[in-house]
């Protein structure tokens, strides 16, 4: 089943056209990497995806609710407090009960390879570790699109990993990484090569 | 010099004894400072989130108004509730003049700009990543506000102390619009130039001492949490 799909993309940033992508489908469980050089919209295209940016002219349809879809940013935000309250975040906004969204946090994390991160505060953490508490407060709330940007930047070869077996165990969920250069090689199942709409209109 | 200390002397005495006059002042600073602030608060952290997230025609003078009233005259906001609360005045008919509400509203309109603009400066300065985290994560419009309003803490309690601290210091708008009544409208500035006035040094500088252990209280709060808020970024 197609989870989301669009048709004939442009966005625009102060008259600058900064991503242009035809037709695109993609399927739920399908893993797939947005490749591309600098400037050719790989972060846009997953703004786009996740709803965060409006897309002139060209549409996009998700077969999901809002709520499903989520992303990771190349450098993501962790509000203020320990890592449990971050990755509990998601499970909070959705009512779940105080002790399984802290025992399906704990889990996340352990999944991760950062169960010692419980515990801590977020100031403090490097920024690999910081990573992966996104990564875990996005898992939690077993999105059906999961966008990462650059995902596993800064995380150890032990951490890739195991986010690597994580992120291939996620069944249903479509998974679509912005540079997927880190992990191993077959773990996406194909890559949409973006070129810069500079290179458009110069080729 | 025997004089300031003999003064010092009994000055510490009342406070230490809870000298009823004095505490009588003490406790109506802080409830009429505390309501001004409060509402303060509720009118103006509305005006800063929109200062904040939004542009409009106007946004810039709006912000460059407020900035400037940040250093307004406290006799000056006297004198314009004077007017507005006199008997022929458009508020007139309220008859609020000389009661303890003319100055809470005076004190609000003291604390407003304070909680505007370093409201705005909390808000306006947070990262652009925090809405999208929150709203990528299913938190509704509520728990977005929350989450907005929770990471810019540091900076809005700032906001909330520098408007008390103004608001229980200020002689002004306690004098103009409250007359310095007794057991009515006397709060601790009034109280210490009244008595001061009268020749009870000692009185007055009890007074002061409380007005100046206030404002001490507030300037350390506010140097604490700058501390912290350099901490967690």
């Amino acid at each position: 089943m197609t989870i989301v799909s669009t048709h004939n993309l442009a966005v625009s940033r102060n008259g600058t056209p900064i991503l242009v992508v035809d037709d695109l489908e993609i399927d739920s469980g399908e893993r797939v990497g947005i490749g591309g050089g600098n400037g050719s919209g790989k972060t846009t295209l997953l703004r786009v995806m996740a709803g965060l940016e409006k897309t002139r002219p060209g549409r996009i349809r998700w077969n999901c609710t809002p709520e499903q879809v989520t992303v990771v940013h190349q450098h993501p935000w962790l509000f203020r407090g320990s890592v449990l309250s971050n990755v509990e975040f998601g499970l909070a906004a959705r009512r779940v009960s105080r002790t399984a969204r802290r025992r399906q946090s704990i889990e996340w994390l352990e999944r991760l390879g950062g169960s010692y991160l419980v515990g801590r505060d977020v100031n403090g953490l490097s920024a690999g570790e910081r990573r992966r508490v996104a990564l875990a407060r996005a898992l939690a709330i077993e999105p059906r699109l999961l966008l990462l940007d650059e995902p596993l930047a800064e995380i150890d070869e032990p951490g890739i990993e195991s986010i690597g077996s994580v992120l291939a165990r996620l069944g249903d969920t479509a998974i679509v990484i912005a540079s997927p250069t880190d992990l191993p090689e077959g773990f996406v199942e194909r890559t949409i090569q973006l070129v810069a709409p500079r290179e458009l209109r110069n080729p | 010099m025997d004089f300031l200390f003999e003064g010092l002397r009994e000055a510490v005495r009342l406070i230490a004894s809870g000298d009823p006059q004095v505490i009588d002042a003490a406790g109506r600073t802080l409830s009429i400072s505390l309501s001004a602030v409060f509402l303060a608060m509720l009118l103006g952290l509305p005006v800063a989130a929109c200062l904040a997230r939004r542009r409009f025609v106007g946004h810039r003078l709006l912000l460059i108004l407020f900035r400037s009233l940040l250093g307004v005259p406290t006799v000056f906001l006297g004198l314009l509730c004077f007017g507005l609360f006199a008997r022929r005045g458009p508020l007139g008919p309220l008859d609020l003049l000389y009661t303890p509400s003319a100055i809470v509203f005076g004190e609000t309109l003291l604390a407003l700009p304070i909680v505007v603009a370093l409201a705005h400066g909390a808000l306006a300065s947070l990262d652009p990543r925090i809405p999208e985290t929150a709203r990528t994560l299913g938190a509704g419009p509520f728990r977005r506000l929350l989450t907005y309003l929770s990471e810019a803490r540091t900076g809005l309690i700032l906001a909330v102390l520098t408007a008390f601290a103004r608001c229980s210091t200020e002689l002004g708008i306690a004098m103009m619009v409250g007359g310095n009544l007794k057991d009515r409208t006397r709060t601790l500035s009034t109280a210490t130039a009244l008595e001061t006035g009268k020749g009870e040094f000692a009185v007055g500088l009890a007074m002061g001492g409380l007005l100046l252990l206030l404002a001490a209280g507030m300037t350390l709060l506010v140097a604490l949490l700058g501390k912290e808020d350099q901490k967690n970024t």
